[in-house]
């Protein structure tokens, strides 16, 4: 689905194309929580949320959101070709909130024989809440 | 609170066979439609020997051997009170269907910081190398956990 990109190709500030992800619903929680292993009921049990302070119950798995942004880099960049991946949960994602992932390219260099780009990547919601912001580099082959 | 005196310790190492079933399960939860990730013929068009592990798949073997809640037990850290803070990986090749994985987890640092709001909190940073069958190194895991006090 991604097609190979070349290091030529890429510069300084283009941008990743944006993935839309949502609304979240608690199903996909439940979905995710067999998937990955992770059952913290503050993801799946409104009552449970909600007794830790979670006014509007069940939040989403920051790693289904580091998820989504995997989706978008690898939807991108072919994913042999991602060498590193990084995310700080920045906010909490909670039902009905629609997730916007962007990117921007920050830095291209040729180290150790690999032709490297690094781009900044972002999930937010609706209102521009930012929920999970990180980067990640990939080595990317050049032409001829 | 987080024990601090638990900085350098390593934890038994956690060896996990991957399945094709559950590198699809995941991409289906996470509703990634690349058909890298759940058809072996179209991954094998694209250059990989199989469905590759999406780039967040590691997350699946701390979590379903329950090492991470091990650790944490362990590391005496509050469940009701830990954040994720932040997840990083660095990947040196595929992982695919077939592979058995290992890592020990370690906790590499545990830090005190306060918040804008002026509350403390621990910073717990696990690493994990983990290494194939063939004992190749395939991935680095890093995640830092925030426990509020």
């Amino acid at each position: 689905m991604a097609h190979e990109i070349y290091f030529d190709d890429i510069q300084v500030g283009m941008e990743m194309p944006s993935l839309v992800k949502g609304p979240m619903q608690k199903l996909q929680h439940v979905i995710y929580a067999g998937a990955s292993g992770d059952f913290n009921p503050l993801h799946t049990d409104d009552d449970f949320a909600k007794a830790v302070g979670m006014t509007t119950g069940a939040i989403t798995h920051g790693m289904l959101v580091m998820g989504f942004v995997g989706q978008a880099v690898t939807g991108w960049i072919p994913k042999k070709r991602l060498r590193r991946f990084g995310v700080r949960f920045a906010g909490m994602t909670r039902q009905g909130n629609t997730i916007t992932i962007t990117g921007k390219v920050t830095d291209k260099r040729s180290v150790g024989g690999e032709n490297v780009i690094t781009c900044e990547v972002m999930a937010a919601d609706e209102t521009g809440d930012v929920k999970v912001s990180g980067s990640f580099d990939a080595a990317l082959p050049k032409k001829g | 609170m987080a024990d601090h005196s638990k900085v350098g310790r390593e934890y038994a190492p956690v060896t996990w066979e991957v399945e094709r079933g559950k590198i699809r399960e995941l991409a289906k939860a996470i509703g990634d439609p690349n058909p890298i990730f759940q058809d072996r013929e179209a991954a094998i068009k694209e250059g990989y020997k199989d469905t590759p592990a999406p780039p967040t798949y590691l997350t699946v073997p701390m979590m379903w051997s329950s090492s991470m809640p091990f650790v944490i037990t362990d590391l005496a850290i509050n469940f009701m009170m830990v954040l994720h803070g932040e997840e990083e990986y660095e990947y040196y090749q595929e992982i695919y269907p077939g592979d058995v994985i290992t890592s020990a987890p370690k906790v590499t640092a545990i830090e005190e910081k306060t918040s804008k709001s002026g509350r403390k909190m621990d910073m717990v940073t696990i690493e994990g190398l983990y290494t194939n069958q063939r004992g190749e190194k395939v991935a680095k895991a890093r995640s830092l956990l925030v426990e509020r006090k």
